[in-house]
């Protein structure tokens, strides 16, 4: 009953007139940018971190980034289903079904299950989370830098085997990340480290740059180069007054469920992502598909929608155990997300949890509000947000370049990391150009400073003796996991190979 | 469908000399912040090693077991893209980000705009140049006035 009564001490914190007001402004600002095609969650709060900088206490600022975080999420799925452009890879899942069912006319119940089954999950996370962040973050308090790096080892490995097409590429993205996260002073030592000569590296490169970089100018110069190629995208109308009927409600509930309890643990793992859940809960829902809904299945199904959409949003809120408890961020949103806690000089992990109490279970509380508000705007709302689909292309795009400069400008101040910026998006459009995976580069870099602490630290009490990270036996335990992970895929799909079931090269 | 290791080429010969020239660099580290694996070089050299090996063995499958599926990829890519555009906003993006602070927020904002979506393939000028106008000058209240982050006021110093 601790955590019960801590989170009311939040909720007291947190429902004041101002504060109600900053979360609605969140979740509406969020919304308004995650709608904005080819824009995922993770750009959302990089693009809106500028706004954090009038803030003087932390807990105005970290109202705004969970309405934030929740409209961004919602916005991302509406985009999907009216338009099939996924901007983050946990909401393809959601697109397959729900561009099917807005081409079939029925984009208003496939906009409202997505909705109300982010809603639910939401809600279900949450309370996961409340009672489980203080138990974790107990734990976590025991962890030795040894098991910290294990961690962190795991983190990178199945965001880089268990997600995309190619292990050499996932791997390349990996290394690309934490090459950038060197970069600049080491902490250590106070020396300067592959910054080529140039003074303003010594910083560090900003994860707010690397994240704009790839994500805005990457993409926007890809869309650019593929202008001449392909018709343009026909945004599907939201006809109707009903949004979600009976008939609907009783096909969602269950799937919404079943989503939730699929996305949560694997949010809450230190391998964390949202790929794995949704598909799972898509292929889950089309077995258990009977009759009208089997048929519907390919053409626009319900329960298609509410299952991976729930299933995204309770992995998102899984990923803030993690994040909150032991500091470790699984997903590239996550890791932005560290960025806004930085501002305000907060790392998160088990010293938050111990020194500034008031202040994450405060978050936390905010996050309730920011999931019920999210639902209390949008749905009445969709009709506007179907407007915001209707800027043509080339205006939005210049918009977004205009925005991602202004963003990196206002936080650094500088037309030099404006550059840097810059050379990142280009680096961006041609890891498009060639299939690699943007998120790993994202981990590797925030990570990567994290693992090499925690590695040299580890080193520096044993006396450079490697034996020190086989002691922990939960280390142990999480190194074998990550070599698991990284030759177990390659080798299935070898033996099915050998056996003749077709394993594709 | 169609292949092309042209593009997987280039883009791993370019991987391998970069990662090379970050050996080059992990070597020029002062070793005077504590020498061997628990120093500021070790962790550098790892990734350095990583990248190499990395993109030697990503060059060597284009040749080598290639991996097909890329190769689909690389042709598809190839066959859509028109590459003057993606080049033109590259330095319509450097041109910007220089003519900042000399120009100011608005006015340079204001410049870019317009021509960045006609190459994008908008013909609506007149309207895309107010667009651009008003963004920037909405823009430049907002972050001047109420978020407190200082924007180069160059040619207009209206606040």
């Amino acid at each position: 009953m601790d955590a019960f009564s801590n989170l009311i001490d939040g909720f007291g914190t947190v429902l004041e007139l101002q504060n109600l007001l900053y979360a609605a402004v969140g979740v509406l600002l969020g919304t308004f940018v995650g709608v904005l095609p080819g824009i995922g969650p993770a750009l959302t709060i990089a693009l809106l971190l500028p706004l954090t900088f009038n803030f003087d206490d932390p807990v105005g600022a970290l109202i705004l980034f969970a309405g934030i975080y929740f409209g961004g999420m919602y916005g991302g799925s509406t985009t999907s289903i009216l338009l099939n452009t996924p901007g983050e890879s946990g909401s393809v899942a959601t697109a397959i079904e729900g561009h099917e069912m807005a081409k079939r006319g029925r984009a208003g119940p496939a906009l409202a299950t997505a909705a109300i089954g982010s809603f639910v999950a939401g809600t279900v996370g949450l309370l996961l989370l409340t009672f489980l962040a203080e138990p974790v973050a107990d734990l976590a308090v025991q962890l030795q830098p040894a098991d910290y790096f294990a961690l962190t080892v795991l983190a990178f490995v199945s965001v880089t085997a268990l997600v995309g097409r190619s292990l050499i590429r996932g791997m390349l993205a990996l290394f690309l990340g934490l090459f950038i996260g060197l970069i600049g002073i080491d902490q250590v030592s106070g020396q300067s480290r592959l910054t080529f000569g140039i003074a303003q590296l010594d910083n560090g490169v900003d994860i707010v740059l690397v994240a704009v970089g790839l994500f805005a100018v990457g993409e926007a110069l890809y869309v650019a180069a593929r202008l001449r190629h392909g018709g343009h995208d026909e945004i599907l109308p939201v006809k109707g007054a009903k949004l979600l009927g009976r008939e609907d409600l009783r096909r969602s509930w269950k799937p919404w469920l079943r989503g939730t309890a699929l996305g949560f643990p694997f949010g809450a793992m230190p391998t964390g992502g949202a790929e794995i859940p949704t598909f799972l809960s898509y292929a889950t829902e089309k077995r258990l598909a009977r009759g009208k809904a089997r048929e519907e299945f390919g053409s626009g199904a319900i329960e298609g929608v509410a299952g991976p959409e729930a299933a995204n949003n309770a992995a998102f809120t899984g990923v803030l155990v993690p994040l909150l408890t032991i500091g470790i961020p699984t997903s590239a949103t996550a890791a932005i997300l560290i960025a806004a806690f930085q501002i305000f000089d907060l790392q998160p992990g088990p010293q938050l949890f111990a020194k500034e109490p008031d202040l994450v279970w405060a978050l936390i509380a905010s996050l309730y509000v920011g999931n019920v508000m999210l639902l209390a705007l949008n749905l009445p709302l969709v009709r506007l947000w179907v407007k915001v689909l209707e800027i043509p292309k080339a205006v939005l795009t210049a918009a977004i370049l205009v925005f991602a400069t202004l963003g990196v400008y206002s936080i650094s101040g500088s037309v030099t990391e404006v550059m840097i910026m810059y050379v990142i998006g280009v680096l961006g459009f041609f890891m498009r150009r060639f299939d690699f995976p943007v998120a790993p580069v994202i981990l590797g870099v925030i990570l990567g400073p994290l693992m090499e602490a925690q590695f040299r630290r580890t080193l520096l009490v044993s006396d450079n003796d490697f034996g020190a990270f086989l002691e922990r036996p939960f280390a142990v335990v999480l190194l074998v996991l990550a070599v698991l992970a990284l030759v177990l895929p390659a080798t299935i799909s070898r033996v099915n190979r050998v056996r003749g079931l077709g394993g594709e090269d | 469908m169609r292949r092309s290791f042209a593009g997987p080429r280039i883009a791993g010969a370019v991987l391998l000399a970069g990662s090379l020239a970050v050996l080059i660099a992990v070597f020029a580290i002062p070793e005077r912040g504590g020498s061997g694996v628990s120093g500021p070089r070790f962790v550098p050299l790892v990734v350095a090693i990583g990248l190499i090996a990395l993109s030697a063995v990503f060059l060597l499958r284009t040749w080598v077991r290639p991996d097909s599926e890329l190769a689909e990829h690389s042709a598809a890519e190839d066959e859509a893209t028109h590459w003057p555009t993606p080049a033109l906003i590259a330095v319509g993006l450097v041109a910007y980000a220089f003519l900042l602070e000399p120009l100011g927020y608005i006015v340079a904002t204001t410049i870019f705009f317009a021509p960045v979506a006609y190459l994008l393939g908008s013909r609506a000028i007149v309207r895309d140049a107010l667009a651009g106008l008003v963004l920037a000058v909405v823009l430049y209240t907002a972050f001047t006035q109420y978020l407190g982050v200082s924007l180069p006021a160059g040619l207009t110093p209206i606040f």
